[in-house]
């Protein structure tokens, strides 16, 4: 009896961790939203300076902000999305984060 | 047709061309985002406490410091830098992100939330709202 103890909390132990890794792993968004005072040419310098996209990939998710009220502009692990909301935000355009799905 | 007001140099400055009233009309903007991110009161300081993850009832503090430094530090260089002839490419940014996050300020407090709103808001307000995003327009095209 006292071998198959040790054995049942380590299998607990294991589907636990195994569940909080997949939560972790979930994908993080954000989210640029469209306001009516921006300038297009602000947005696009925005997007070319914090993440060094191209200039058509940022005139492509300007124009998809203008016209669908937002866009997704990143996707990743939580801590960066944070951070580029931050840059975002600090940079004045209307930003969030969300957890995809 | 009338002369550009910020001009990227081959240097890699960028050259301010705006007279007096130009630059006092940037400083005006440039100090109410500073007092609004000091001041609680301050009418723009509500805007500039957008959710970071408004699914969560609370932001990161970590998170949210670092938005209220970076603002802070950038409208302050700003305004240390209002009266230079030339910025450099750091300081050209901060005089952007300062008068973009007070456009957007101005915007909120005064709820203009939709193309709509803005067309119908008080006509000394909205030609406030054009002048910044003139401004933002010439500078803008300077990245």
């Amino acid at each position: 009896m006292a071998s198959v103890k040790p054995l049942r909390i380590s299998s607990t132990e294991s589907e636990v961790q195994s569940e909080v890794a997949v939560v972790t792993q979930r994908v993080w968004n954000v989210v640029v939203w469209n306001d009516p005072v921006t300038p297009m040419t602000v947005v696009v310098v925005v997007f070319k300076r914090i993440f060094g996209y191209s200039n058509s990939k940022c005139t492509q998710l300007m124009l998809k902000v203008h016209h669908e009220g937002r866009a997704i502009v990143w996707s990743g692990h939580r801590e960066r999305a944070e951070s580029y909301c931050v840059k975002l935000q600090v940079a004045g355009l209307q930003a969030t984060v969300e957890q995809d799905g | 047709m009338p002369g550009k007001l910020f001009i990227r140099r081959r240097d890699g400055r960028v050259e301010v061309r705006l007279n007096d009233a130009g630059r006092e009309v940037i400083r005006q903007i440039f100090a109410h985002v500073v007092a609004a991110e000091r001041d609680p009161t301050h009418d723009w300081h509500v805007a500039l406490l957008a959710p970071i993850n408004p699914s969560s009832d609370d932001d990161d503090p970590l998170s949210t410091l670092a938005r209220q430094n970076e603002i802070a530090t950038n409208a302050e260089l700003s305004i240390m830098t209002l009266n230079e002839q030339f910025l450099n490419d750091a300081e050209a940014w901060a005089w952007l992100s300062t008068l973009q996050v007070g456009l957007r300020s101005m915007a909120v407090v005064n709820g203009i939330l939709s193309d709509e709103r803005l067309e119908a808001c008080d006509r000394a307000l909205l030609e406030d709202i054009r002048t910044i995003q003139q401004l933002l327009f010439e500078l803008a095209a300077c990245f």
